[in-house]
């Protein structure tokens, strides 16, 4: 399979300029900000590394877990830093000011958050997550190795590709559409040669419910709270069928019916949203994946084998205009 | 193709559940909770039924969801038997 669209998911990068929350600093002058790179496959607290040291000399003697705000947001630490870019940047804003804080950890927002230990936990849980949805059980994830797991993460911490392709190929977490996963969709029924490979992709959706018109991105509202974000896990089913294999399919632009297309998918999954939400009106205003609009013609186990994160899940974010509510007269 | 499940957030999901290591066994071992509700809330449920801040709670004996994640997600994903199995434990059970 064709990986370079992978390698620029984990080269993908965020430059962040992150300001000492004024009720942190502690000596005056106001340190300067800190300019990173964070990885758009990272996690905001493992931050904390190279944020410490340079705001040491600023900080109160007392030092709480370490956050994030966009714009009054506190950031939820689990969200990959590219999602969360995605999701609350409308328009990107390059670098992205980010605002830290080591005081007043929000508990009545964020999860609790013990540093890298936590960071750690939570994607080796998502990981199961998805292998689960993926297998049907989380066997392979939990029976790796020590040495495994610890180059697993460490991989993730460095954005080293190679060693994670390495270890991660031994969870036999296979792809949708290649040879792998129709072994272990086989189980002996159906003989799936020369179709494509059914399959269960881990999809994890953010979808902003927006209610007020705006032409522009740049002209989109701030999301001001967690409450307007619909956090949707659902996996998405690629069904196997007739029509040659993934590269023919691609090539055929009339054969739709086996391997769908990425928006047709989104479409699926805020239809069913909508009739959470029952809005009959609402409209899909953004699709965004790994800081990518698709196209519309990609097939969606080309989207989910190339734009997933390490963890297995591919993350969506969704722009949906809602219809404003009717103000009671 | 694929079947569209007819809106299913008002439901509620029945959760089962099961202690795990040294857990103490709840009396009630069932409960019904919204389909909308957060898994944080039956971690929730379970820290002032035990008295313990620190626990391990598990879908399957497999994983620990995210706490933000909606407990009909949960059910739609990993449930049978009409219902969603709950492990918990006081010191870490499957890593």
């Amino acid at each position: 399979m064709d990986m370079e669209a992978q390698r620029y998911v984990w080269d993908g990068a965020i430059p962040l300029q992150i300001h000492l929350h004024e009720s942190d600093v502690a000596t005056l002058p106001a340190p300067p900000p800190a300019l990173i790179l964070a990885p758009r496959i990272g996690y905001l607290p493992l931050l904390a590394s190279h944020l410490k040291p340079h705001f040491s000399s600023a900080l109160p003697p007392r030092l709480d877990t370490i956050w994030f705000e966009y714009k009054g947001l506190p950031l939820k630490w689990y969200i990959p830093t590219g999602v969360l870019f995605d999701l609350l940047c409308a328009e990107p804003e390059r670098p992205w000011n980010l605002t830290v804080h080591f005081t007043g950890y929000p508990g009545n927002i964020l999860i609790p958050c013990e540093g890298e230990d936590s960071v750690k936990w939570s994607f080796i849980n998502s990981l199961k997550e998805a292998a689960y949805i993926i297998n049907g059980n989380c066997k392979n994830v939990m029976n790796m190795s020590q040495p495994d797991q610890v180059e697993l993460w460490r991989s993730v911490l460095n954005g080293n590709l190679e060693p994670y392709r390495r270890v991660s190929t031994k969870l036999k977490l296979g792809t949708v559409g290649d040879e792998y996963a129709a072994k272990l969709n086989l189980s002996g029924e159906t003989d799936f040669s020369g179709q494509v490979k059914a399959g269960r992709v881990p999809v994890r959706l953010y979808v902003w419910s927006v209610s007020e018109d705006f032409e522009d991105l740049e002209d989109a509202p701030q999301i001001d709270s967690w409450d307007k974000v619909s956090y949707i896990n659902r996996p998405v089913e690629i069904q196997g069928g007739e029509g040659g294999d993934e590269h023919e399919q691609r090539v055929s632009s009339e054969d739709a019916s086996s391997d769908r297309k990425a928006e047709e998918e989104v479409e699926n999954s805020s239809e069913h949203i909508t009739s959470c939400y029952q809005h009959d009106d609402a409209a899909i205003k953004l699709v965004r994946i790994q800081g990518i609009h698709p196209k519309l013609e990609i097939p969606f186990s080309w989207v989910a084998n190339n734009l997933m994160n390490p963890e297995h899940f591919l993350h969506i974010c969704v722009y949906l205009k809602v219809p404003q509510a009717n103000t009671m007269s | 193709m694929s079947t569209v499940e007819s809106p299913s957030a008002v439901r509620k999901v029945v959760v089962h559940l099961r202690a795990t290591g040294d857990a103490p066994i709840l009396k009630q071992a069932k409960f019904k909770i919204l389909g909308t509700d957060k898994f944080a809330k039956v971690i929730e449920f379970l820290r002032r039924q035990l008295h313990r801040d620190t626990l391990f709670v598990y879908v399957n004996s497999a994983f620990s969801p995210n706490p933000d994640e909606l407990v009909i997600d949960l059910y739609n994903n990993f449930g049978f038997d009409g219902k969603l199995v709950v492990n918990y434990a006081c010191s870490m059970a499957w890593g």
